[in-house]
């Protein structure tokens, strides 16, 4: 299992989501499920979803073309996770 | 004959003649293109007889129900959909003014600004509904409730027995429709800007200074029923009233992405085949970030507008690197001037050139916008001098609503002027000889935060309100090239739950202006005079606090 692994990046996503959450004194939610929509639950904004983007790309070490990403799936934690894991394996 | 100055507006002065109402051009564009489509939204698209269906039955029904005409407004509660469209042209076809309220604000700051307009209509979408039930909770006087999207509202109204609800099934018919009175300062909207002092201002947008805009843009763009805008802004947004109006003018399709649909800007653009886009710079960056401006990516876009912040000169060369066959204009105006009154066409010969502090000129005033750049004692500067922006013209607006002080403060008229103008709080240089107006900044404590208006003085107001503490400084944080990505407070003082703060300010502010931090600290820097210290605030965040 390598670190781009869909499940290791699910764990990366909830430990940056939580904190950032808790640098606005925010609590994250006990469970970041699947389907979670971080925009539609407020748990980020657009500011917030550039500052994750950033954040796979430098844990990924390489730039990730986040345009191919159709918008409706953009800000759901398993589509995102499964497309930065298949981009990490295009290479 | 004409000696008069170009910086006298007598002209502009004169009564206005009343050829038209604001929605005048889109009833033309519906009787010549009928069955092109006028609107997408919501994965539906409307044409031009049936969106004029829908706004002419809500017309209608505000009409026959004259008991709920005490005040000329009718407030829309819609979010980027079908009904919210309808509403805004049927307010203004029933002879009101529309008052856009937004379900993604929190609900206090809605029912602040329904309670404030003093609206005795409403017209409500689908998706709206459930916030609809707690905003009435607050709600003395008795509203006229139109519901587009149920047919009859019998729950309701036993819920609600002292407002009058009306569903589809019972709206009046086209037929009974009839066309209003203009008078000179009929209202087009009513929208409220962040206040510094912690309440939201009304600002009222007549018809006539909506329809100079529009004329305006729709010739020097040659807007045509070929064309496919996009609406980015929400309607509580001004610049809406762009896309909107300047689209229906001339029978063109307005294109109104989703709240999710906008994260992604640039499929929406390729998926709905664009001509022309209009959004705040800062969409600019964040597609860049996203790799969404690859060269050559928006061949179908021919004119590209920005509006609402500065726009950095990267971000206008990154843009047309990516939309190669599109003209930019860089667009800016405050509320209270209608929607943009200077622009700016990018050329790539000369612009950078012109540009100073990184960021593309405003350019030069519209059409009947006469400038003045002005000192402290409202003295204009030598050209080529820095100093505030003020402006008069058929844009300026009528001011603040019910609010005589507000408006005396910012409507005024300079010394050796006759005119009224509208002081901007914008820093400028003045050009020399015909060079454009540069923007160099604010005057006071007005920040863009992501492209939208925030005072820091609202958010202090709210924060003190929430904390019992006086000593509260709001910053803008972090730095982005058009302003900030967010607000962070400073508070003198400990809370013992830090956590009910936040809650209690998120409830009372939009997203982009709850602070993304509070900052509890014993004491907060002062300088000499004893204020708190803005800039030794900003060192610590820089330091990396």
């Amino acid at each position: 299992m390598n670190q781009f692994d869909p499940e290791r990046l699910r764990v990366f996503l909830r430990n940056h989501v939580t904190e950032k959450l808790a640098s606005q004194g925010r609590e994250a939610p006990k469970e970041l499920g699947d389907d979670c929509d971080l925009l539609l639950s407020g748990m980020i904004d657009s500011l917030g979803l550039l500052e994750l983007m950033t954040a796979f790309q430098e844990h990924c070490g390489c730039e990730i073309d986040f345009d191919a990403l159709d918008p409706e799936q953009m800000t759901v934690v398993g589509p995102l996770c499964d497309f930065v894991s298949s981009q990490m394996a295009r290479g | 004959m004409n000696s008069e100055p170009l910086e006298s507006s007598t002209i502009d002065r004169q009564p206005f003649i009343m050829r038209r109402s604001l929605w005048t051009g889109f009833i033309r564009s519906s009787d010549t293109f009928p069955e092109r489509p006028a609107l997408s939204a919501q994965g539906k698209i409307l044409t031009y007889r049936e969106l004029r269906d829908l706004a002419c039955r809500i017309a209608a029904t505000i009409q026959s129900h004259p008991q709920y005409s005490s005040t000329p407004l009718t407030a829309v509660f819609a979010y980027r959909s079908p009904v919210a469209f309808a509403g805004v042209l049927g307010s203004l076809l029933s002879g009101n003014g529309y008052v856009p309220l937004n379900n993604t604000f929190p609900l206090e700051r809605t029912r602040a600004m329904l309670d404030r307009s003093d609206c005795r209509s409403i017209v409500v979408d689908a998706e709206s509904l459930p916030q609809l039930q707690t905003l009435l909770a607050g709600i003395q006087t008795s509203l006229l409730i139109l519901i587009p999207e149920v047919d009859e509202c019998r729950t309701l109204q036993e819920q609600w027995p002292i407002h009058h609800f009306i569903g589809l099934r019972d709206f009046d018919g086209t037929e009974t429709w009839r066309e209003p009175a203009a008078s000179d300062n009929s209202t087009a909207y009513l929208l409220f800007t962040s206040g510094s002092t912690g309440t939201p201002k009304g600002v009222v947008v007549a018809q006539r200074n909506v329809i100079s805009f529009v004329d305006y843009m729709v010739e020097r763009y040659q807007i045509n029923e070929n064309d496919r805008l996009s609406q980015t802004f929400d309607m509580t947004f001004d610049l809406s009233a762009f896309d909107m109006f300047v689209c229906w003018e001339r029978g063109a399709l307005l294109c109104c992405p989703s709240r999710k649909a906008l994260i992604n800007p640039g499929k929406f653009m390729r998926d709905m085949e664009l001509t022309i886009w209009f959004s705040v710079p800062s969409t600019i960056a964040f597609m860049k970030q996203l790799g969404a401006l690859k060269r050559g990516n928006y061949p179908s876009l021919r004119l590209s507008l920005f509006c609402g912040e500065p726009l950095p000169v990267s971000s206008a060369q990154s843009w047309l690197e990516a939309a190669p066959n599109s003209v930019l204009e860089n667009l800016y105006g405050p509320t209270e001037l209608t929607i943009a009154c200077t622009l700016y066409r990018w050329n790539a010969a000369s612009s950078s050139r012109e540009s100073e502090l990184g960021i593309v000129p405003i350019g030069y005033p519209y059409p009947g916008m006469s400038v003045l750049v002005a000192d402290q004692n409202l003295n204009e500067v030598p050209p080529g001098g820095e100093g505030e922006l003020l402006m008069t013209g058929p844009q300026m607006s009528l001011g603040y609503w019910k609010d005589p002080e507000k408006t005396a403060a910012a409507f005024v008229i300079p010394p050796g002027k006759t005119d009224i103008y509208y002081r901007t709080g914008d820093r400028v240089r003045r050009p020399v000889d015909r060079g454009p107006l540069t923007h160099l900044g604010r005057i006071d404590f007005q920040v863009k935060v992501m492209g939208h208006r925030v005072e820091l003085g609202e958010i202090e107001a709210i924060v003190r309100d929430a904390t019992g503490f006086d000593g509260t400084v709001a910053v803008g944080w972090p730095p982005t090239p058009s302003g900030y990505g967010g607000v962070e407070v400073f508070v003198e003082g400990t809370a013992s739950d830090p956590e009910a703060v936040r809650r209690s300010v998120a409830c009372r502010l939009p997203d982009y202006m709850v602070p993304r931090r509070f900052h509890f600290m014993g004491q907060l820097p002062r300088n000499v005079n004893g204020k708190f210290d803005r800039k030794a605030i900003l060192n610590l965040l820089e330091g990396g606090l």
